[in-house]
């Protein structure tokens, strides 16, 4: 069985496109598939629209799971970038 | 450092190309080559084959080859009648992504800048036609 991990941040920004890009970025450094689910909606972290679909803003839970042999390096890094997202406009 | 991926975007409008690619680079951190080829030669709205050349030789730099993503139209036409006349042949492989234009280069540019091979960038900018934004 792969290995699978899970964090949940509650956000301080919000995941506009420059956030969403970033964490895309990062969580495709992985090999692990890595999920994002936020207001009882699933995305691909891998997919810089599906993050931006989840519409995720301030003050939201969002829950990171990776399944993979990197799986808890990649939910580091993909929790990493949901803290370091600004608010729109910032 | 490894071989990456450019985009180049074509659009009628130079403003609209040249918007969508700073968009496109910015939502990419900055880390792929964005070239915009948008109007005709004499600024208005239309397609020039040389812009779209120019960009594309521009954008094959990082040496990973290059996804042209075309608005509409004669974006489409003048992209097809270049790699037919083998004019860009001298610049690795050119890939024309059938995609939504805004999407797609965000898409695209975040797989590139990613280190996407070709095969990746040009997946993902198709895949944003399936994308919702809501």
């Amino acid at each position: 069985m792969p290995a699978s991990s899970e964090a949940t941040v509650t956000l301080t920004g919000d995941l506009h496109a420059r956030p969403a890009g970033a964490l895309s970025m990062a969580a495709a450094r992985y090999a692990a598939e890595i999920v994002l689910v936020a207001g009882g909606r699933e995305a691909n972290a891998k997919s810089v629209l599906a993050v931006m679909q989840l519409g995720a803003s301030s003050g939201q839970p969002v829950t990171v799971r990776a399944a993979g042999a990197d799986a808890a390096a990649a939910v580091a890094a993909v929790t990493e970038a949901l803290t370091a997202a600004t608010k729109v406009g910032d | 450092m490894a071989a990456t991926v450019g985009i180049v975007l074509v659009s009628h409008s130079a403003e609209l190309a040249a918007g969508a690619a700073e968009l496109a680079g910015q939502v990419g951190g900055g880390a792929v080559r964005v070239a915009a080829a948008g109007g005709t030669s004499d600024g208005r709205l239309g397609t020039s084959a040389d812009k779209v050349a120019a960009a594309v030789r521009s954008a094959a730099a990082g040496g990973g080859g290059v996804v042209v993503l075309p608005d509409l139209g004669s974006s489409v036409l003048t992209v097809r009648s270049l790699l037919a006349d083998g004019e860009l042949a001298d610049l690795g492989p050119v890939e024309l992504a059938d995609a939504p234009f805004v999407e797609g280069a965000v898409a695209a540019a975040v797989t590139a800048a990613a280190g996407g091979s070709l095969t990746d960038v040009l997946a993902a900018a198709r895949e944003a036609r399936h994308a919702g934004k809501l």
